[in-house]
């Protein structure tokens, strides 16, 4: 059997482009709120339904569906924070309380979605004609997703450097007391972040569904990649996802290129990130942040 | 009318097992298992492939308990130095993998479609209740050996060090507790638990199918120890039978209530709901988690001379 490998770095940027997009928020809130929400697989969700019913539902089209999604979703994501996890911190609980109580957000949220739509698979009339350029199959969705993907990190990568808003999220994520100290509003820089994060995990949440189909798991289903890309990245490292993000797309398209060679189940691919998961605990549970030491 | 409640008291019994090991993991010591749901298969799926060739039940149910000990300390082993957060996100995974594991290799044991399963004590030609009844023996004499275990564990030295760790880890280090060893222990007999309940439930229900085994167990459990009380053992068999009784409640109200929500759903919207209300209202549970019982507090209450009255 030969292997195109041209496609499978294509397949691997756009795996990698998706990962992205759906981890910086976990990260970055990991980061600042220092627990890992479980109920960001949830956003991605909410997001994906959201873009459905404005895009097939309302029938306003896909680049709208995107926008409402984003906006929706980022206020869901900054409610929860205000109503569920800034009290539970305030009254001091513990990163296990607040691990568990994203889960609870999770279920609450998974299962609210699934009574006002539906358990059934669902799937976007919009179809995306596949076509050759080279050696590649492409399609001009997947086009859409690593340009989405490059165009958040160069954004990114602008606000965190150069606004005020992005320095104070790299203050505050570094040491909260003395940003507080230098007069930052840390309150309003982690409900920024939670808005941001929530509503990137709703773009995220829209390609997966264009892409394959939309039911009450779908964020589920992609939880293992997103929080190993946290991981592996270095929580809230931002740079450090960028990197784990394409590492582990690429890990995961070269192995289920090896699980075909082995005769395996392809379902096998998510567990590609749990190996990776475990290895990057073992190895260097900081992550890949050493890299990137200044960012 | 009688059997369903039969099958209620079995639930309870089974889920309290569960309950009561997630109580020793988390309550005192402090570890977030979010993957209890893997050790809960893992003891199912050991039932299941060893009864079928004729391994008596005890054996069975032992081989269960001591595969879920070596993989919860396989698990936890990368994380066990790390923070909490670690062990949570690298536990639930293990869970979701192993399910994939069981679902997609159909020669361990049919994938999907799943086996069927023996049950420990079948006694030919008798009524469902009957057999009900002898499971309920069965399971109960589980949970007490369980339960006996645990209360004694956690009012001893032993148990002692487990809360230090839980409430400053580098206190306890720097007292000379080796905290890493202490979760291993306290993860593998919590597995080992876990394991026996797994056991229980598959002989129980006569089958194994990765349906059984999602992630909302695992949660179920969660709210039981939130709800009862952490590191409260009295607790965990208290949200136990309350987080059962709910979720009974919940099925019977689906045949006489017309809601405008599916009920199914409804459940778990309230079992979310229910549980941070817990978490931010309540955090200690129903019953406080109680001083602990050992001669060195009497000691401090009443003084030198009244243990070593009571030792003579």
């Amino acid at each position: 059997m030969s292997v195109n490998w041209a496609q499978v770095l294509f397949n691997s940027a756009i795996t990698g482009s998706l990962y992205l997009i759906g981890a910086v928020g976990l990260t970055l809130t990991y980061g600042l709120s220092n627990f890992p929400n479980f109920a960001h697989a949830e956003f991605v969700t909410l997001g994906a339904f959201i873009g459905y019913f404005v895009a097939e539902q309302l029938g306003l089209g896909l680049p709208l569906a995107l926008i409402v999604a984003f906006l929706v979703t980022g206020l869901v994501g900054f409610l929860c924070y205000r109503g569920i996890f800034q009290p539970l911190a305030k009254r001091g609980a513990t990163i296990i309380h607040l691990m568990v109580a994203s889960i609870a957000l999770g279920f609450i949220l998974r299962y609210s979605i699934g009574a006002a739509w539906t358990w059934k698979p669902l799937y976007f009339t919009a179809t995306w004609s596949a076509f050759d350029i080279g050696p590649l199959r492409v399609t001009g969705l997947w086009l859409w997703l690593i340009f989405a993907a490059v165009a958040l990190a160069v954004i990114m990568h602008l606000v965190l450097v150069k606004t005020k808003i992005g320095k104070a999220i790299r203050a505050t994520s570094s040491n909260p007391e003395l940003a507080l100290a230098s007069g930052i509003n840390i309150d309003r820089v982690i409900w920024i972040t939670w808005f941001v994060g929530a509503g990137l995990a709703a773009v995220a949440g829209i390609f997966r569904a264009a892409d394959t189909q939309i039911w009450p798991m779908t964020g589920w289903d992609i939880i293992l990649p997103i929080f190993a890309v946290a991981i592996l990245g270095g929580i809230g490292n931002f740079y450090g996802a960028i990197a784990a993000a394409f590492i582990i797309g690429l890990a995961e398209n070269i192995g289920v290129v090896g699980l075909i060679a082995l005769g395996l189940s392809t379902t096998y691919r998510i567990g590609i990130a749990f190996v990776i998961l475990i290895i990057t605990l073992i190895v260097k549970p900081e992550g890949l942040a050493m890299l990137f030491r200044r960012a | 009318m009688l059997l369903y409640f039969l099958d209620f008291v079995v639930f309870v019994g089974i889920f309290a097992i569960v309950a009561l090991s997630l109580n020793l993991e988390f309550g005192f010591a402090g570890l977030a298992n979010f993957g209890k749901v893997a050790f809960v298969l893992i003891g199912a799926y050991t039932y299941a492939l060893l009864s079928q060739i004729g391994v008596p039940f005890y054996g069975c149910l032992i081989a269960g308990a001591l595969i879920s000990a070596i993989f919860g300390l396989l698990i936890s082993l990368p994380a066990l130095r790390l923070r909490a957060d670690y062990l949570a996100i690298s536990v639930l995974a293990f869970g979701e993998i192993l399910r994939l594991i069981v679902k997609s290799e159909t020669w361990i044991a049919e994938g999907d479609w799943g086996i069927t399963v023996s049950p420990a004590i079948s006694l030919t030609g008798a009524p469902p209740r009957i057999d009900a009844l002898v499971n309920i023996g069965l399971v109960y004499s589980c949970l007490f050996i369980c339960f006996l275990v645990v209360q004694l564990l956690t009012n001893s030295p032993y148990g002692r060090v487990m809360r230090a760790i839980r409430e400053d880890e580098v206190a306890a280090e720097a007292l000379g507790k080796d905290r890493a060893k202490y979760k291993a222990q306290a993860l593998m007999l919590g597995s080992a638990m876990a394991g026996v309940a797994g056991g229980l439930y598959a002989q129980y229900l006569q089958c194994v199918l990765p349906g059984m085994f999602m992630p909302m167990i695992t949660f179920t459990v969660w709210i039981m120890v939130l709800l009862g009380g952490p590191a409260n053992n009295w607790g965990a068999l208290l949200g136990a039978a309350l987080v059962e009784l709910f979720d009974r409640g919940a099925n019977m109200a689906k045949d006489y209530l017309a809601l405008p929500i599916d009920p199914s759903n409804l459940q778990y919207i309230l079992f979310g709901a229910l549980i941070i209300f817990v978490l931010l209202y309540r955090p200690q549970g129903l019953l406080k988690e109680s001083p602990i019982k050992t001669k060195a507090l009497e000691a401090v209450k009443y003084g030198r001379g009244a243990v070593k009255n009571k030792g003579s």
